[in-house]
């Protein structure tokens, strides 16, 4: 079992999120090179390069949707489409499956 | 496994950055000093993603610095004993093979790799499956358990283990 003491309040991050949060860092870095002072550190490029390669979901879109399936929680098929529209329009998820995992999520928050 | 937590830090500013770039220099003088570093306690501290708040400034007796209390929100890499993940081999030998989870260096030692992979030295050394089917060599991608953690000055180390139920080599969709 994991125990987390310190971080129990802390936020945990999907290597896909943590991707877009540190290419985002990347490109502001790039922007201010004029100061040669501002190279990113080894440990930077290391966990760049590491959730670039790692990470299962390189779409945005299925990132965000993702992230509104977990944030939202919704209980039926039904809800999950119309709250997240793009499910159904640019999702690569067939109906089954989001139901599947709408019920999945939804087992998870009973036995919280 | 890589959290967004707020820390703290007390900063010391000289007073020739006062003025109208106060902020702006606080908040370069926090990136530079403390991205990159690790500590037992976070981990690696990755990346500044933002200021939360700058408490008010205190003036040292003595010498005209000036302490600040900034609370800072940032990315973290914190390895946990008993957390999976997965990582990058990078190198073999007949002791076992270490392997690269982001900043984070893991060692798997080859009594907690499974019996039937045995050591093949050579150009490339590698364990491999008594049939050929499975094998570890450096750039192999690799889920493990992490078993152990050791903090040092400037670095974490783990010894993890394969031997579990679907752990080892992980075999990418698209190649197969």
């Amino acid at each position: 079992m994991l125990r987390l003491s310190d971080f129990e309040k802390a936020k945990c991050l999907m290597n896909c999120e943590v991707a877009r949060l540190l290419e985002h860092k990347s490109e502001q870095y790039k922007q201010m090179s004029n100061d040669s002072n501002n190279h990113t550190s080894q440990v930077f490029e290391k966990s760049l390069q590491y959730v670039k390669r790692f990470r299962r979901f390189s779409n945005q879109d299925a990132v965000k949707q993702l992230a509104l399936l977990g944030n939202l929680c919704p209980e039926t098929l039904d809800e999950a489409i119309s709250v997240i529209p793009t499910l159904k329009t640019k999702g690569r998820l067939t109906m089954d499956s989001i139901e599947k995992l709408v019920n999945d999520l939804s087992m998870i928050k009973k036995f919280e | 496994m890589f959290f967004h937590i707020v820390l703290e830090r007390n900063m010391q500013l000289h007073p020739r950055y006062f003025g109208r770039n106060l902020r702006d220099n606080l908040v370069s003088k926090l990136m530079k000093d403390v991205e990159g570093t690790c500590s037992g306690r976070h981990g690696f501290v990755v990346a500044v993603t933002g200021i939360e708040n700058v408490g008010k400034g205190l003036i040292r007796d003595g010498t005209g610095f000036v302490t600040f209390p900034v609370k800072y929100q940032c990315v973290v890499f914190r390895p946990f004993k008993g957390e999976i993940l997965e990582a990058v081999v990078t190198m073999v030998n007949k002791m076992g093979f270490f392997a690269e989870a982001g900043p984070v260096q893991i060692f798997v030692s080859n009594h907690l790799i499974p019996d039937d992979m045995e050591f093949q030295s050579g150009d490339m050394p590698n364990y491999t499956t008594s049939d050929g089917s499975v094998k570890i060599q450096k750039d192999s991608e690799v889920r493990l358990k992490i078993i152990g953690t050791r903090v040092d000055a400037t670095e974490i180390f783990c010894i993890g283990t394969i031997k579990d139920d679907f752990l080892g080599v992980i075999n990418d969709p698209a190649t197969i």
